[in-house]
């Protein structure tokens, strides 16, 4: 891994169209700016950990609950609204 | 093409409907599914493996009783999923179970994309925004037919029907309303 030291408004290049600034730093908190192409996909990686850990849960279900789970959908459904 | 699942048993599937996942979903190794859409599952779908009979998803389309719901998809994503600008893309959320059917959620922030003319799906990871991991399903169906035009939720779309494997029915044990 590439470790660069940067100083509170100093920028850090990737590529042409990738910069990433030391907005601030708190603590052991640091604040980024990131300018980058509206088109690439960026989020914290706990994001990604997060729908991981989900994907885990959801993969555990039996018939069971599918059939609770379209009974309990369709009785919603037809529930009157006012 | 057969296919082993521990839910459903053996199942014959056309060759057509495998759905080519090349990230697959986040944190599991498979690679290729195909949806099964039950006659009486209502508007829920699953995402089953073919090459992992325990691997299968619970999904649904959040377009149903999520009127505004939608996902803007960058160059990476539209070249995974062999997507040209302006077709049609199938959104799916994963359905979480949960024994008392007020805690069933479903995770909007990291969204199925298909590309139903290429059978090729990516799971997509948002940033923290609008939508969660865990929104609670039976509270997104409420809103969500007040949003609608007609107050009803919107039953499964034609292009699911379309990428979805043959399969009977769920074989409720009462009779499924």
């Amino acid at each position: 891994m590439l470790v660069l030291t940067r100083k509170v408004g100093e920028v850090i290049a990737i590529g042409d169209n990738i910069k990433i600034k030391v907005v601030d730093v708190k603590g052991a908190q640091v604040r980024l700016g990131l300018e980058a192409p509206p088109d690439l996909r960026i989020y914290r990686e706990e994001i990604y950990v997060k729908i991981q850990k989900e994907n885990m849960l959801a993969a555990k279900w039996d018939m069971d609950d599918l059939k609770k789970l379209v009974n309990f959908f369709d009785k919603s459904d037809k529930e009157p609204r006012h | 093409m057969k296919v082993q699942s521990s839910r459903f048993g053996e199942l014959k599937i056309e060759e057509s409907k495998v759905i080519e996942m090349p990230d697959g979903m986040v944190g599991f190794e498979e690679r290729r599914f195909i949806i099964l859409s039950p006659e009486d599952g209502g508007n829920f779908c699953w995402l089953q493996s073919i090459d992992n009979p325990d691997l299968a998803f619970v999904v649904v389309e959040p377009a149903t009783f999520i009127a505004d719901y939608g996902v803007k998809l960058t160059r990476e994503e539209y070249d995974k999923l062999q997507l040209e600008k302006g077709e049609e893309i199938i959104l799916l959320a994963v359905t979480t179970m949960a024994p008392d059917p007020m805690e069933i959620s479903v995770n909007l922030q990291g969204p199925i994309v298909i590309n139903p003319a290429k059978m090729r799906g990516k799971q997509i990871v948002l940033e923290d925004g609008k939508y969660k991991t865990r929104h609670p399903l039976f509270q997104a169906i409420r809103e969500g037919a007040r949003q609608m035009k007609d107050g009803q939720i919107r039953r499964k779309g034609v292009a699911m029907t379309k990428v979805s494997a043959a399969y009977h029915n769920l074989g409720c044990a009462t009779p499924c309303p």
